[in-house]
């Protein structure tokens, strides 16, 4: 097997955090005499990404996916555990690594807002000193891939936000790195830019077997694109595997949905298991995995059903369980 | 270089950026001229009373002024717009961005913004200069030429170092725009040789902003007054402020790399 991309082994991030009570009284001490408390923001986490892979990394808001991000792309130092990517430790920032990574940060832009793109993908190509036959070439090819055309000419403060942040990812590519960070990269965008931009990413990893490490808020990037997610919660990894596996390991129940005939009362359905939903004629219950078939044979058996499906939990819901068990325990 | 290739290209971004908003041009001009105005009317009141003033005779104080507008433009050129840049750019995390670019992360904030209209100060404080050498009739030498550039070169790179230290505090405070507000009001103190300032001025504007370093020693260096200690004075606090600006630059993206989020 070829040596990994990314090697995380027991990478922990603190931050210290000034802490004071509210008023001002409490103010004022605080400029005499700080108090600090420690958040672990990323706790021992250990993972490895091979070659050409494309890896979603999930989480809920502050689980550490950014931090972890910043940590591989060299912006942050952990406070302890190693990780290289590539050939390099990541915080020593060496140029070298520099050229073949990139981090694209949905919520921030890097492209000159009363400039055209296409001059602050010139300035791109002089710092990261892009021969010009080469960077020709990767110009067109991005700009065929995200369908750039008229967009690169005008000021980047005229486009729409999913063409701005076509724009931010091909200044993000021009130098044709291997390693992509991709934070959010779809976030706030409509569906339509959302599918373009994954379909962008998909078509990159296979033309140029990048590797690729992805967070996303919306599950359908994920189901797109990673055959393998990470899902980190309050610092530590909770999951590490392929989509379809995580929904088995963390959802023991089930689906059933109904479709009745005419609608009845509420106690004649109460004891078949949790109802999620339920208005006039359909039904969503959920059930323990294993009753699956029995409680289906007993619903036909004795409701006036007319269409019943058994499905698998929404991803977003297995995900949300996962999270919630963390809790608990 | 790549860095010349850089700056050239900032330059180039800086103009386009710029010719987007033509009125620009015309309200630096007229901010220019008014500068200008000012200046020459103030020396005329004073030359009204006396004929020299702490030494210095009217054409000399003419080439001062124009030494101000020229040092001055260079700072509203590159310097001042950068370092307002840099401080917003941690502000917003944008900067990020910036130093995960495969060159110096101190050159590409220090030259990251160009305001190209202040070419206008730049070529009229050439212009004043010229013109008060000619009245001058002064015969500048190489030697006196050279101390003058070594003294504006030496002045630009303590303005800048100063500012670079400044707008590094934002690493720790996040709003530090207001210490620059200072300067740029201390700055108008350049206008006069600092010799006519009190004593406890002189030294503030000496060196805790470093005003009389940028302004008054290169005039003093066209004018035959610099003494040779006062040169190297200018270049040994150019030389020491400009490493103790990288160190401490370092030492801030140190503390940004370890703590920010």
């Amino acid at each position: 097997m070829a040596d990994p991309v990314i090697l995380l082994d027991n990478l922990s991030k603190t931050y210290l955090v000034p802490e004071r009570d509210a008023g001002v009284m409490a103010a004022a001490r605080s400029l005499v005499q700080r108090r600090h408390r420690a958040i672990k923001a990323v706790d021992q986490v250990s993972f490895r990404v091979e070659p050409g892979e494309v890896v979603g990394f999930l989480g809920p808001n502050g689980a550490g996916k950014t931090t972890t991000l910043k940590m591989l792309s060299g912006l942050l130092h952990p406070t302890s555990g190693t990780g290289r990517v590539l050939a390099y430790e990541p915080w020593q920032r060496q140029r070298d690594f520099l050229k073949v990574i990139t981090l694209v940060m949905g919520q921030r832009n890097q492209l000159n807002w009363d400039i055209p793109a296409s001059d602050s993908f010139e300035l791109n190509r002089v710092i990261y000193r892009v021969p010009p036959a080469q960077y020709q070439q990767t110009l067109e090819e991005l700009v065929e891939l995200l369908e750039l055309g008229p967009l690169i000419n005008k000021p980047v403060r005229n486009l729409s936000l999913g063409e701005r942040m076509k724009c931010e990812i091909a200044a993000a590519l021009l130098h044709r790195p291997q390693v992509l960070f991709l934070d959010e990269p779809t976030i706030g965008l409509d569906v339509t830019a959302q599918r373009r931009i994954r379909e962008f990413i998909r078509e990159y990893n296979r033309r140029h077997n990048a590797t690729i490490l992805l967070t996303s808020h919306y599950m359908a990037d994920v189901e797109a694109l990673c055959k393998r997610i990470v899902v980190i919660h309050h610092g530590r990894i909770l999951f590490d595997g392929p989509l379809a596996e995580l929904v088995k390991r963390f959802s023991p129940h089930k689906t059933i949905a109904v479709e009745l005939e005419h609608p009845i009362e509420s106690n004649q359905y109460a004891d078949f298991g949790e109802v999620v939903t339920q208005d006039d004629g359909r039904l969503m219950l959920r059930v323990p995995k294993a009753d699956t078939a029995k409680v289906a044979g007993r619903l036909l058996a004795q409701l006036p059903v007319s269409d019943l499906t058994i499905e698998d939990p929404p991803i977003e819901e297995v995900i949300e369980q996962v999270f919630a068990q963390e809790v608990e325990s | 270089m790549n860095q010349l290739r850089i700056l050239w290209t900032f330059f180039r971004l800086g103009a386009m950026n710029e010719l987007a908003y033509r009125v620009n041009f015309f309200t630096q001009l007229f901010q220019a001229v008014m500068s200008l105005v000012l200046s020459l009317g103030g020396l005329a009141v004073v030359f009204n009373q006396t004929d020299t003033l702490a030494g210095w005779r009217p054409a000399e104080l003419v080439a001062l002024v124009g030494i101000y507008i020229l040092v001055g433009g260079l700072i509203n050129l590159m310097i001042q717009p950068s370092m307002q840049r840099f401080m917003e750019d941690i502000r917003m995390g944008t900067l990020d961005f910036m130093i995960l670019k495969p060159a110096d992360a101190q050159f590409l904030v220090s030259v990251r913004q160009v305001e190209i209209w202040k070419l206008i100060d730049i070529i009229m404080g050439l212009g004043v200069l010229v013109i008060a050498l000619v009245r001058l009739g002064a015969q500048i030498g190489m030697a006196q030429a050279l101390a003058f550039g070594v003294a504006l070169l030496a002045g630009a790179t303590i303005v800048y170092s100063f500012w670079m230290m400044l707008a590094t505090c934002a690493f720790w405070f996040v709003k530090t725009e207001n210490i620059l507000v200072i300067f740029q009001s201390m700055y108008q103190a350049g206008r006069w040789p600092i010799t006519i300032y009190p004593g406890w001025l002189q030294m503030m504007l000496t060196f805790l902003v470093p005003i009389a370093f940028a302004v008054t020693v290169p005039a003093q260096a066209l004018t035959g007054r610099l003494t040779n200690q006062t040169l190297l004075l200018a270049i040994l606090v150019a030389t020491g402020l400009f490493g103790a600006a990288r160190w401490f630059w370092r030492f801030g993206i140190r503390y940004y790399a370890g703590a920010s989020a």
